[in-house]
């Protein structure tokens, strides 16, 4: 059974180019990127190489990039960073309500120590409005947080025009750009951020790394604290085999940008009309406009998540739900809650998420198999129903 | 659709593990399915089912099987079927069983649709029974381990979808299955068996319903004339046929004959008060076409099984011993057995003299 992954979004696969990259790091120049001797001298040489490389992707300068163990790592340190550091100017933070976990969490930590969280409202797209992001700024705000490409709806918020809203207010402006670093074009001068949040592992680089970019000038405290590498900012010795598979990603990323994004678009609206024309009742997420490439978020009603799931699991296709069941009860999506979707709408909703490797063939099989097999289900959610009527 | 692909539904326990290694040696397509019930224990506690270890321990054997394995939510399901309705039987007083429930509603219920709603034909589980015949004539019946046999638990599942059911322990004694998770080295071989009712907490009962709001408060203790011996700790922390413990009291051991949860009282009494000739149930399955005028009746899941006379009055099933039983109790369940054959079942709603 020929296997199709559309769940880009979640992890990609590394790229073999990027392997190749990363096993000399493994044994030959193994080195400890602080020893002073030639060893280290590698490591050190390969992790600043990477570094330069980021640096230049994102325009931005080579110190201004801390290397982290990933995007969860690097929002936990913007916002917790940050917060500590700023402790004397102020104690609010305006975050958007379609934020990842990983802003989410470390918020919630922060308001119990005391700081108050302003959640920005989205419209029926997922779009924060910049207004309220300008509105929300009080003389106590040190930071905002307003994340560049949502991971299940897609859609892709107007950093620029919030950067231009609250710049000179005095407050820092964060990015989580997990979705959208080498996915979409940007640099952090056209967004105008001051910090930024990015991921190898879904960049088709290896996981358990990624970075954040602060910005030169900007006041924040390290999370961990000890050798004092990455500049003081963040201890720990670097994971360098790791480092290089970002650098290398990033090289693979600025060759296929360009071609990627315009194929990836095809593919996904060819998907959503292919989802329009076959499928009745369903509604698809996010802005139609303002949407990472790659990303098809769609609402089927009438019909649960996790059978058509598991049923397309069960012939090979790779997708992703709106939530997960892991040992406690399942909740529905914060996202699919903030743009409004009723709850069994949000219950019944699949992210597919597509990348280098979809094609054309895959997209048509999804698009022969699914339509049936909501229909089943669906005959299947209606008989259940009314048979287990007391 | 017939795929033939078979769901087994896995918690963890080496059972179940057993269920889906024998069904993939008899060349069967399985699919390994853990129920998320929503209970996990607190973290440090006792997990009874599907927490975080039970989850891994079923996704570890699926993968030494190489089959798929899923974590399916039926948190809503357990709270509406079977955690509402036995806390309303607990406010009346009564004892419920909510293990039957269980596989009535969800594992043989709401379980079974979602799987045949992935084109899955049949459902397999690690209960000790037997499904004998096939399609629409297959029955209920004893399985081999009779210290073990759960048909108790199952003779409320709809006779229709027996045929939908594989239990492949049925001829397996509890060691012989222990042996073959060994001897395959299946990771949960050694692990112990988990009895209590999943939602109930390791404090019990009482912290359970206080949990959920229900006052167990204390009351008194009567006898059957209604004379106060002294004081209870709440009507729910008591079933029939328990020792009912006096302060101060020397005379003959007293047991729980009945419970008036309206007055909120235990009424207690000698263990010969306990003793009765029949019961009439309600709310009864059929797992065959007739019942016959004779049976063996089992009042609970411990009971060893009397020879009794039934028949129906209306809807209503009578149960007439040959030798009079101690403590039968209402919203516990009687299940009618031939020989090996399970006739079906239903709620004992009281006692006939």
């Amino acid at each position: 059974m020929k296997r199709i992954y559309l769940d880009h979004a979640a992890t990609t696969p590394t790229d073999p180019e990027v392997v190749d990259a990363m096993i000399p790091y493994f044994h030959d120049r193994f080195g400890n990127p602080s020893s002073l001797h030639s060893f280290g001298r590698e490591g050190k040489v390969a992790v600043e190489t990477a570094r330069r490389k980021v640096a230049a992707f994102l325009g931005a300068e080579p110190e201004e990039v801390v290397f982290t163990s990933g995007g969860t790592e690097s929002n936990n340190m913007a916002l917790r960073g940050v917060a500590r550091a700023l402790r004397d100017r102020g104690h609010h933070v305006v975050a958007s309500s379609v934020e990842h976990h990983a802003v989410i969490e470390p918020c919630r930590d922060l308001a119990e120590e005391g700081c108050e969280i302003t959640w920005l409202p989205v419209d029926a797209h997922g779009l924060v409005d910049p207004a309220d992001v300008a509105r929300a700024v009080t003389n106590r705000t040190i930071l905002v947080s307003v994340m560049h490409g949502n991971n299940e709806i897609g859609t892709i918020q107007p950093i620029a025009e919030i950067s231009r809203l609250v710049h000179g207010k005095g407050v820092y402006l964060h990015t989580d750009a997990v979705q959208t670093f080498g996915h979409v074009p940007f640099t952090v001068d056209e967004i105008g951020v001051d910090l930024l949040s990015l991921s190898a592992h879904k960049l088709y680089g290896p996981k358990g790394v990624g970075a954040l970019y602060v910005r030169k000038g900007t006041r924040i405290a390290p999370l961990l604290r000890g050798g004092g590498q990455e500049g003081g900012r963040r201890a720990s010795t670097e994971n360098v085999p790791a480092i290089v598979g970002l650098g290398k990603a990033v090289d693979l990323a600025r060759e296929k940008l360009a071609g990627e994004v315009a194929e990836l678009t095809h593919l996904r609206d060819r998907f959503m009309e292919g989802l329009r024309q076959r499928v009745d009742g369903i509604r698809i997420n996010g802005h139609p406009v303002h949407r990472l490439p790659g990303n098809v978020s769609v609402s089927f009603d009438g019909v649960e998540a996790e059978p058509l799931l598991l049923t397309l699991d069960l012939m090979g296709i790779a997708c992703s739900g709106g939530s997960a069941c892991s040992s406690t009860a399942v909740e529905a999506s914060h996202v699919l809650t903030a743009i409004g979707l009723e709850p069994g709408m949000a219950r019944g909703t699949l992210r597919f998420s597509l990348g280098r490797a979809t094609t054309r063939e895959d997209i048509d099989r999804v698009l022969e198999v699914l339509p049936p097999v909501v229909k089943r289900l669906r005959s299947a959610a209606r008989k259940g129903h009314e048979e287990r009527k007391p | 659709m017939r795929t033939g692909k078979v769901a087994v539904a896995m918690s963890g326990g080496v059972d179940s593990a057993v269920a889906a290694l024998l069904l993939k040696e008899q060349g069967h397509e399985g699919v390994g399915i853990t129920m998320c019930l929503g209970v996990a224990a607190e973290e440090g506690g006792h997990t009874k089912c599907c927490g975080p270890r039970e989850i891994e321990d079923a996704r570890r054997v699926c993968q030494m099987l190489e089959i798929p394995h899923y974590v399916m939510d039926f948190s809503g399901d357990l709270e509406e079927y079977i955690v509402k309705p036995f806390i309303e039987e607990y406010e009346r007083g009564r004892t419920p069983n909510p293990c039957v429930a269980c596989n009535r509603y969800i594992k043989f219920g709401t379980l079974l649709d979602k799987v045949a709603a992935l084109g899955i034909d049949f459902i397999a589980t690690g209960h000790y029974a037997k499904i004998e015949g096939t399609g629409g004539r297959s029955i209920l019946a004893r399985s081999r381990e009779a210290r073990k046999d759960q048909t108790y638990f199952l003779h409320a599942v709809r006779r229709e979808t027996l045929g939908r059911i594989r239990f492949p322990l049925a001829d397996l004694m509890k060691d012989e299955v222990r042996q073959i998770a060994r001897k395959h080295g299946l990771p949960v071989s050694d692990k112990q068996e988990s009895q209590d009712i999943c939602f109930i907490p390791d404090e019990g009962y009482g912290a359970f319903l206080r949990s959920r709001s229900i006052d167990v408060k204390p009351g008194e203790f009567v006898d059957k004339k209604g004379n106060i011996l002294g004081r209870h700790r709440g009507v729910a922390l008591y079933t029939m046929g328990q020792r009912a413990r006096l302060g101060g009291w020397s005379g003959d051991p007293l047991y729980v004959l009945g419970i008036d949860a309206r007055r909120n009282r235990v009424i207690i009494g000698e263990k010969a008060d306990l003793m009765a000739p029949g019961l009439s149930a309600d709310r009864v399955n059929l797992l065959v076409d007739n019942l016959p005028r004779r049976a063996i009746a089992k009042i609970r899941y411990a009971h060893r099984g009397a020879a009794c006379r039934v028949a129906f009055d209306g809807d209503v099933l009578r149960v007439a011993f040959d030798e009079p039983q101690e403590a039968i109790t209402p919203g516990q369940y009687v299940v009618l057995y031939d020989g090996g054959i399970v006739l079906g079942g239903g709620v004992i709603r009281e006692t006939l003299k």
